[in-house]
């Protein structure tokens, strides 16, 4: 860069946060925008069919939630590993192992009163979801396994396992040979309470509220993230790192666990082979547009829902092929990791000193 | 299992193996120059586009090979630009450049879906074709199979021979010490992400001009996060990435067989076969202490302006 | 800090869930439009399931008064749940789901939009507004396994399925009947790929069962790349969806065939007329919805005939394919001799017939 210099901020004022996020997202939407029109499409046309189909009205808003709270739970339940630099790209198979976990508990324990069937299946989803965040934890102490192979490799062996279940022993004899399990009993599927919006949404806000307190109040969670931020001086502390680090993945799963409970149950009704179609990925993006904050997890989470939900809108009323939300999705999010930068360094004019940029 | 299928079985490891290789190779040079970059897979299937799309228009196989190694090299040097000048999260941004990858291939590609490429035809290669086994497992294939072949000593050679190569993975170790020694860290990861992201693309037009002879979506169908794994099976080796490549490979094509000969293994089992048994030989490995670990400053931005 | 942060993401979003209003003056012209909506799994441009279905819609967008929409790769679940509903409320009178997914979540909206029409593909959920329809591919499977079994020497068919739900073991046990009613002595080899559509995957696969010795390669599948591996290895195949001819000059016997135009045509007519009845609809050969594809040179004509009237009988009921006795792998008789398996049966098929090798899981 000539002319100018690169420096490190101390505290990033104000106007950055401000600025940052829509420029970014002016950048994304201009690069978009050019690919639609080299196929003589209305990209203004596009970006209004876009927001409207995404958060334009009350239906919109409610699909929007309803796609956010899956997004919301795996994404919270991987920063919180994200926090000790413990890469958990597992939620995906994680989200899988909770839907078993859930479908599990429906199968076995029938004609439970609704609240304590839906306990259950929580914590028989996230029993079964911190497992599978477990394994990794532990091949990773006992072998030095690096747990982003592992957790990968978990996703494929844990969707396969969940099909294995689902095309096998837990087939419904009743649905015509199809692999599907029966229909949930109406006891084990979450009441709609806001709109159509399910009662997933209530675990949304006691999962982050558990978490945010875990983090800033407890000592666990002080420690966790000072063994994220310096791990030789956490050692120094004395912090035991291979507890925490079983107990961050085995919370990692849980998280991740519960939404496949609450995917499988307020929007399946059933489990089915086709269960998993990414949240677990776009949670590791969401999480990290979030700069892992747990209230900001909550915005960005609603917001890639609306940017997803908004895609199909677009599709509808322009007929612009499904992969251009991925493009868009893939631009935004290059766009707005890059735009950070200047949320920790600032450009300055070379040969114009400033003070207190040391 | 007869002799002949044993033999078959080897051969379609090898051409399974291939396009592993070429992206595993691609992803083993990034990270050795200390960038981690998940974007494999979408760098892998813009190269197949971008092999596809130069064979369609000119009809030369070579130049469409070209042409997917620096395709895939732009998607890459966005990773650059992100991670390099702007400090953003590795992991992120090659999650996003998958995202980005996968999606644009399948809207510039949408309309020669189903087309058709030439490309490379096999060959058996003279003399060492009539060897038994040997011959039939290794030296009756495509052109981009025997350049596969080379491939890993090359890295080899280049890691541990030229100046360049130790500084680069001088740069994933100890940047500082680079810095120290006159050279410009930052400019050997740019060298690691473009080089890494052509061989990658490579890897995509094989799957276009040699594996299907065809441009559709979904051709890499998960490849790419395979090669990601396999990078870290090889402990960051390139030899080892040749064994992970063929390993993998080789247990797809044996499940495939195992199949067409009649099991009563569920077919879902089946299918969790190759990852479980990825986990297992690493298990194996790092228990029998071959291990070592990844690249010091892997996945750690160098801070401008220090 | 968190403040700002989260602040600045609330009011991008909040500024851009404000665009739209405004400038929403869209304008929807209320005369007797009919608007089709179809919702695929997959991409159209993939030549196979979805680009079958979109030629109906394609047919359809051509006549007066007809408009069209489509959407493709809508996972099956909420997000096809979401679509449909999306759908709805934009005033599609007519919604035709083509994936056996979409059964529920168009079942459900259906008892919400009684004055919506639903058109649900491969399912058998239907309602007074919602049809299930779906064509025995497995008559034309039938006649297929004839050619095959007539011109396999080896004694070995393989063939490359995707996954083991009813619809695709009925057609592997329609083929391997249609194979030992010409070749009692012929064994059909299955593997299992895990995927619809997946060129590299698929041609693997053919290209492992070619390795065990078979010498025709049949497919349920949405790609071309099986044919492929056959036509490399000098083998027979036998094509589905379309005829597949270009892609196997060589390999290609016959293909069994969709023909979803014709479907759509008499939907679109009898439902402007207002004479379309909702209702569970199985479609035939005896429809022209299943068809075998022109046969490969190769064939010899003796084959052909022998084919061509065992089409004949079935089009004109003579004859159904799961007559008994059928036993199955085990040697269990599932269709007693003098009797034919009902639909039921055929729906929830989830074993093999005698002569397949490979497990149905």
């Amino acid at each position: 860069m000539d002319g100018f210099r690169v420096v490190r901020r101390q505290t990033p004022p104000g106007w950055v946060s401000f600025a940052v996020l829509p420029a970014a997202l002016l950048i994304a939407l201009v690069f978009c925008s050019l690919l639609l029109m080299i196929q003589d499409k209305s990209p203004v046309k596009a970006a209004v069919v876009l927001f409207q189909g995404g958060f334009g009205s009350l239906y919109a808003l409610q699909d929007t939630m309803l796609k956010a709270i899956p997004i919301f739970l795996c994404s919270l339940g991987v920063s919180v590993a994200f926090r000790m630099k413990v890469w958990n790209i597992g939620a995906e198979g994680q989200f899988a192992l909770g839907g078993v976990g859930a479908t599990w508990a429906v199968l076995t324990f029938s004609g439970l009163p609704m609240p304590l069937m839906l306990c259950l299946m929580l914590l028989c989803a996230a029993v079964a979801g911190g497992l599978w965040g477990l394994i990794p934890g532990y091949l990773r102490l006992k072998f030095g396994l690096n747990e982003i192979i592992s957790t990968l490799m978990l996703n494929y062996i844990g969707i396969e396992f969940m099909r294995y279940l689902v095309y096998g022993p837990w087939k419904d004899p009743g649905s015509m040979g199809f692999p599907m399990t029966g229909l949930f009993p109406e006891e084990a599927v979450f009441p709609e309470v806001l709109g159509y919006v399910h009662a997933g949404l209530l675990v949304c806000v006691v999962a982050a509220v558990a978490v945010y307190v875990f983090l800033q109040r407890t000592r666990l969670g002080f420690e966790l993230c000072v063994s994220g931020e310096n791990p030789r001086a956490a050692r120094y502390a004395r912090i035991p790192y291979g507890f925490l680090l079983m107990f961050v993945l085995a919370l990692s799963g849980a998280l991740a666990g519960m939404a496949g409970c609450v995917e499988v149950s307020a929007t399946f009704n059933r489990l089915q082979p086709n269960l998993c179609t990414g949240y677990g990925y776009t949670a590791i993006v969401v999480a990290w547009l979030s700069r892992l904050r747990t209230p900001s997890i909550a915005l960005f989470s609603v917001f890639v829902a609306g940017l997803l939900v908004g895609t199909d809108n677009l599709q509808v009323d322009m007929q612009v092929p499904a992969a251009f939300g991925g493009i868009l999705e893939g631009f935004i999010l290059l766009c707005v990791l890059a735009g950070q930068f200047f949320h920790s360094y600032t450009l300055v004019r070379m040969g114009r000193r400033q003070g207190g940029a040391a | 299992m007869t002799w002949d299928i044993f033999v078959a079985l080897l051969a379609a490891t090898v051409l399974a193996g291939t396009p592993l290789l070429y992206a595993t190779m691609g992803e083993l040079i990034t990270e050795r120059s200390g960038v981690l970059n998940l974007g494999v897979e979408g760098m892998m299937i813009m190269g197949a586009f971008f092999a596809f799309i130069v064979e369609y228009k000119t009809g030369n196989p070579w130049l469409a090979t070209l042409a997917a190694g620096l395709g895939a090299a732009c998607i890459g040097f966005l990773h650059g630009v992100v991670c390099l000048v702007f400090q953003g999260n590795q992991t992120v941004s090659g999650l996003a450049l998958t995202i980005f990858g996968v999606g644009l291939s399948d809207y510039l590609g949408a309309p020669f879906i189903g087309q058709k490429t030439v490309g490379f035809q096999s060959f058996d290669i003279p003399l060492l074709s009539d060897i038994p086994v040997l011959g039939p497992v290794f030296f009756q294939h495509d052109p981009l199979v025997y350049l596969s072949f080379v491939l890993p000593w090359v890295v080899m050679w280049f890691f541990r021979r030229t100046s360049l190569g130790l500084a680069l993975c001088a740069a994933g170790e100890a940047p500082e010490a680079v810095r120290a020694a006159g050279l410009n860290p930052v400019r050997m990861r740019w060298l690691g992400i473009c080089a890494g992201a052509f061989f990658v693309g490579v890897g995509g037009a094989y799957l276009s001009l040699c594996a299907t002879h065809l441009w559709t979506h979904n051709l890499t169908a998960g490849k790419g996060w395979i090669a990601v794994a396999l990078v870290i099976f090889a402990f960051w080796r390139p030899r080892r990435a040749l064994l992970g490549a063929y390993l993998f490979g080789g247990i797809m094509a044996l499940q495939l067989r195992m199949q067409a000969l009649g099991t009563a293994i569920p077919s879902s089992l089946m299918m969790m076969l190759p990852y479980a048994l990825t986990i297992l030989a690493l298990l194996v490995s790092s228990a029998r202490g071959k291990g070592r670990s990844a690249p010091a400053a892997l996945g750690e931005n160098i801070a401008p302006g220090a | 800090m968190r403040f700002f942060n989260c602040a600045a993401a609330f009011l991008a979003v909040c500024g851009m869930a404000l665009l739209p209003f405004a400038s929403s003056a869209s304008a929807e012209d209320a005369a007797k439009n009919v608007k089709v909506g179809f919702i695929y799994v997959s991409p159209v441009g993939d030549e196979g399931w979805s680009w079958m279905h979109d030629q109906g819609r394609k047919m359809m967008e051509e006549l007066p008064g007809v408009e069209t929409a489509m959407m493709e790769s809508v996972p099956e679940g909420p997000d096809a749940e979401r679509a449909i509903k999306n759908m709805c409320s934009k005033g599609y009178n007519v919604i035709v789901a083509t994936s056996f997914g979409y059964m529920d979540p168009m079942a459900k909206l259906a008892r919400r939009h009684p004055d919506i029409t639903f058109l649900h593909c491969s399912g058998y959920k239907h309602s007074d507004n919602m049809t299930c329809y779906f064509g025995r591919i497995y008559e034309a499977r039938y006649l297929t396994g004839m050619v095959a079994g007539a011109m396999t020497k080896t004694n070995e068919i393989g063939y490359v399925a995707a996954f083991p739900i009813p619809e695709v073991v009925r057609g592997i046990n329609a083929f391997t009947l249609g194979v030992r009613s010409v070749n009692p002595e012929a064994k059909v080899r299955v593997v299992w790929t895990r995927t619809w559509y997946s060129p590299d995957d698929e041609k693997k696969a053919a290209e492992g069962l070619l390795d065990v010795g078979v010498d025709v390669i049949v497919q349920h599948q949405n790609s071309a790349g099986p044919q492929v591996a056959a036509e490399e290895r000098g083998a027979y195949s036998v094509g589905y969806n379309t005829d597949m001819s270009s892609a196997a000059p060589k390999a290609h016997l016959v293909a069994a065939v969709w023909d979803w135009k014709k479907f759509y045509e008499k939907f679109i007519n009898e439902y402007r007329a207002g004479t379309w009845k909702n209702g569970n609809y199985w479609y035939g050969l005896s429809d022209g919805i299943v068809d075998i594809s022109a046969y490969g040179d190769m064939v010899p004509a003796d084959v052909r005939a022998k084919v061509d009237a065992a089409k004949a009988s079935i089009v004109n009921g003579t004859y159904k394919v799961f007559s008994g006795p059928v036993k199955d792998q085990e040697g269990k008789e599932r269709v007693p001799a003098g009797q034919v398996a009902p639909d039921e049966m055929l729906l929830s098929m989830d074993w093999f017939v005698e002569g397949v090798i490979g497990t149905a899981r």
